[in-house]
């Protein structure tokens, strides 16, 4: 497990100022989710952390090491998904593995396959699939690398609140039993303290990380987490933060 | 979860999709018997027109006079005939042998080549600022403005004909294989150098295999021209080519025999289209196309 951290990360588009000294540690295997308003920066940001694209200025390490350019050992999953059409679930999930040389896959790819419940459509082309199986098959892609570090860029934003609420559940356990350093970004509350151990504001654009606290419910998250009264208190109080932002 | 959608899409295929199948079935074989009617009223104005001797019968045979002959061309025994004549007797199955090899071989290459032209053209910018205003300047070029030429570079006969199907059939597999690869959606590219591909074989493992559909469609267009262009081969002094007895045909004024080649043109090209279209939807089932 890795420790990611950003420090100062400053961004421009010609003369748009997107990042304005992002600063963030995520630790080994915890989960930071970033919550901010629809066009706030977040999806570059994490972009810039897949190594996707380059800050102007900052400081950007993976234990230590400068990051430079994508790699196996930041996996991101974004919300268009990230599949490849032409490939089956099956080849999807082996592509990472393979490119690295990997001779036998079989072994990891139907760990992957039975751990995000795809074993029966390991040979179903990506459009074949539901928008909660794609992301799910996205989600074990990425995992084949084993990278030590996972970026989400709203992964189940396309998806009905009902299976969105699944989806939580099974990223959750997921997490609990690969413990992943995980960057999460979002604009949906809800998703962001149920997968979150600490959540980040970020500000309206030009994007800076505005405050941070830890969540307090623990690793084991679901739906009867939304009947806590402490969610529902911080949830509301979350939700006026954004708001007023 | 993941049996519950399995059960759903079951109940959904027990509920609708015999159903739909029915009519999916009952609707293909409407539109193919649709695309049989004209032909058989093409045939019909033509016999009409026979029989009110709209032309003289040298110039315009009946639908009889040119089944003979196409079985005087497919099935009767060969006649010797001189050297240099192009026979038409019997010579059927080896004239059509010839054009097929002609296409087939100018086309492999052709392919061969218009894949690397536009790989080329779609993965390097350098490339593409170099060759684009050539290529696309000899691409505008019609294929009889190249027929002299060819002939004196390479004299009357086979490699002529040859060159002329391969410029015809080039450019299709070019423009197809640079659009689709400079179409490849940002994010398989992304993707793919996340997971760890080499930059060295994006092409293969990225490039190529997204830019699948658009390269079929291309080499379905160059088959296509590959076969008409090779008449236009064949007009360069070959004695075999269904091209080549067409011409000595109209030499003799024997229009059904220059029908019976047009009738092979039409059904080959028809066959050889579908086959790749049948193939190709094996090669890109996933673009749903």
């Amino acid at each position: 497990m890795s420790t990611l951290t950003a420090h100062g990360l400053r961004l421009s588009f010609d003369d748009l100022l997107v990042l304005d000294g992002v600063d963030l540690q995520v630790s080994a295997g915890q989960t930071l989710a970033l919550l901010g308003p629809s066009g706030c920066g977040k999806s570059t940001l994490l972009r810039v952390l897949a190594g996707f694209e380059t800050a102007d200025t900052g400081a950007l390490t993976l234990d230590g090491e400068d990051v430079r350019g994508p790699s196996p050992l930041r996996g991101m999953v974004a919300q268009a998904g990230t599949l490849f059409p032409w490939l089956s679930v099956r080849d999807n999930i082996a592509f990472g593995p393979r490119q690295g040389g990997a001779s036998d896959v079989r072994g990891t790819v139907a760990d992957l396959l039975a751990v995000t419940g795809l074993t029966e459509f390991a040979d179903a082309l990506p459009r074949q699939l539901s928008g909660g199986m794609r992301q799910r098959a996205a989600i074990a892609q990425v995992l084949a690398n084993r990278p030590p570090v996972l970026l989400l860029d709203e992964p189940f934003g396309a998806l009905d609140a009902q299976t969105r609420l699944r989806m939580h559940e099974w990223l959750r356990s997921l997490l609990t039993e690969r413990p992943t350093t995980t960057v999460l970004v979002t604009h949906d509350v809800e998703e962001a303290l149920l997968l979150g151990d600490r959540l980040g504001m970020i500000s309206a654009r030009p994007a800076r990380i505005v405050s941070e606290r830890v969540l307090p419910f623990g690793r084991a998250r679901g739906r009867h987490t939304l009947g806590d009264p402490e969610f529902a208190r911080l949830r509301a109080e979350v939700l006026d933060a954004v708001l007023t932002a | 979860m993941t049996q519950g959608l399995i059960e759903a899409a079951r109940a959904e295929a027990q509920a609708g999709g015999g159903f739909t199948a029915l009519r999916r079935s009952r609707g293909r074989r409407g539109r193919r018997l649709l695309g049989l009617l004209l032909p058989l009223v093409l045939l019909v104005v033509w016999q009409v027109a026979v029989v009110l001797e709209v032309r003289d019968r040298n110039r315009l045979p009946a639908p009889v006079d040119v089944l003979v002959a196409l079985q005087e061309f497919f099935l009767t025994p060969s006649r010797p005939v001189l050297s240099g004549v192009v026979p038409f007797v019997g010579a059927g199955w080896q004239h059509l042998g010839a054009s097929l090899e002609r296409t087939g071989v100018a086309w492999a290459a052709a392919v061969v080549v218009g894949l690397l032209l536009g790989l080329g053209l779609g993965l390097s910018r350098w490339f593409a600022d170099l060759t684009d205003p050539l290529l696309n300047a000899l691409r505008a070029v019609p294929l009889f403005a190249w027929l002299p030429l060819v002939i004196v570079q390479f004299g009357l006969g086979e490699t002529a004909a040859r060159v002329l199907v391969f410029v015809g059939a080039l450019w299709p597999v070019v423009v197809s294989t640079a659009d689709g690869v400079a179409r490849v959606p940002r994010q398989h590219i992304e993707t793919a150098r996340m997971l760890g591909t080499p930059r060295a074989r994006m092409w293969q493992r990225v490039y190529l295999p997204s830019a699948l559909p658009e390269i079929v469609t291309g080499l379905r267009l160059s088959l296509t021209l590959a076969w008409t262009c090779v008449i236009v081969g064949e007009l360069t002094g070959i004695t075999w080519g269904v091209g080549a007895m067409m011409f000595s045909s109209r030499e003799r004024g024997a229009t059904d025999q220059i029908i019976v080649g047009i009738l092979v043109f039409a059904l080959i090209g028809y066959t050889a289209d579908r086959l790749l279209r049948t193939a190709s939807r094996r090669w890109v089932r996933w673009a749903d196309t």
